[in-house]
């Protein structure tokens, strides 16, 4: 019986998602997709820094909150100031019609507590958390210290 | 106003000015972009490119003795003097930036001929001495090129030195959530082995194609 009882109040919850996104006149809600997901091999094995692009094509913007990865016991996204320290990102924006992209000298997520090193050729996995869509999950392969991504 | 500028201001002097005024604004671009709002509505640029600023006055060595990370004691200006040296200022827990400059030196530096990478002095010096021992330095620096030379010390020597040379470093803070705030330069310097002064500052997003160009120069004193 508690069963059914929770499915009905899931399907409570998400009418009042979609009555809520009705409501502010949005054909849709965010669509987001994620491209050039990597990891640079670090030097030692204690910390690594990984990127990747988050597009949103959909009416609505959205927000990633949270980045987890296999390889790392902390993760977080990260932002290098023009004085070359680093702070920790709060959430970040991903416009609607526009793109979130992670980049060298920019946002990074820093994982640390690293299980293992990460060594170019193998592969990490990420999962990103959203304020609205749901999480996505993406292999990052690792790459040499010097890569950068063509654009 | 431009006509009343003494005739024996070089117009490379000028330019050279225009380009730190460049580099500064673009880090003015990046400060907005850290702040989600702006990031929202910003598109970054593909990572930017580095670029060479010539020094129309260059500037000296440092008087710095710090301990190399082999432990031993290094004074700059001895150990260095007529050598050609690209130096760093930078620290080992900098997952992003610091590893990128140095695999980017190294892999310039491994396309020299055997003599030449030898001649060539590239020095790190951490902004982050209390975390940067030299046994720290040493393995980090070993993952690029185990030639290169790690520098630890006095926080304050490090900071007046980079100083000295246009880069302000600020001391390691811990911040309430834990996490240490810690900066580092975004230029690499290159002292030239003929008068021992840095003539070109290599700004942040030069890549190893760039200083594999350069390198030969600057090692033969002509850069």
């Amino acid at each position: 019986m508690r069963r059914p009882a929770a499915a009905l109040a899931a399907l409570v919850l998400a009418a009042g998602t979609v009555a809520a996104c009705g409501s502010d006149g949005a054909p849709d809600g965010p669509h987001l997709a994620v491209s050039g997901a990597y990891v640079k091999e670090p030097p030692m094995p204690d910390m690594a820094a990984g990127y990747f692009t988050i597009a949103n094509t959909g009416g609505a913007a959205d927000t990633l909150t949270g980045v987890t990865s296999d390889i790392a016991g902390h993760a977080t996204v990260h932002t290098t100031k023009p004085n070359g320290a680093m702070a920790e990102a709060g959430p970040l924006a991903v416009p609607a019609g526009g793109r979130l992209v992670l980049q060298t000298g920019g946002y990074h997520v820093m994982l640390m507590e690293l299980k293992r090193k990460p060594k170019t050729g193998e592969t990490v996995t990420f999962t990103l958390r959203f304020a609205t869509s749901s999480p996505i999950t993406v292999q990052a392969p690792v790459r040499p210290a010097s890569y950068r991504p063509e654009r | 106003m431009p006509a009343r500028f003494p005739r024996t201001v070089p117009a490379r002097l000028a330019v050279a000015a225009a380009a730190v005024a460049l580099t500064a604004s673009a880090c003015g671009g990046t400060a907005a972009e850290s702040r989600p709002a702006a990031a929202a509505t910003a598109t970054p640029s593909a990572g930017p490119s580095g670029s060479a600023i010539r020094l129309d006055r260059p500037l000296p060595k440092p008087e710095l003795t710090l301990t190399d990370d082999r432990g031993r004691s290094f004074d700059l200006v001895e150990r260095t003097a007529g050598k050609p040296v690209l130096m760093y200022f930078g620290y080992t827990h900098c997952p992003d930036v610091c590893p990128t400059t140095m695999a980017d030196i190294a892999n310039a530096v491994k396309e020299l001929p055997e003599a030449e990478q030898r001649k060539l002095q590239v020095i790190f010096v951490t902004t982050d001495p209390a975390r940067d021992t030299p046994k720290r330095l040493h393995a980090w620096l070993a993952a690029f090129d185990s030639r290169f030379i790690g520098l630890s010390g006095d926080f304050a020597a490090i900071q007046k030195a980079a100083r000295g040379l246009g880069i302000a470093v600020e001391k390691p803070v811990k911040t309430a959530g834990g996490d240490y705030e810690v900066t580092h330069g975004a230029q690499v310097l290159a002292f030239s082995p003929s008068d021992d002064k840095v003539h070109l500052i290599y700004t942040s997003g030069t890549t190893s194609r760039q200083y594999a160009a350069d390198l030969p120069k600057i090692i033969g004193g002509t850069a």
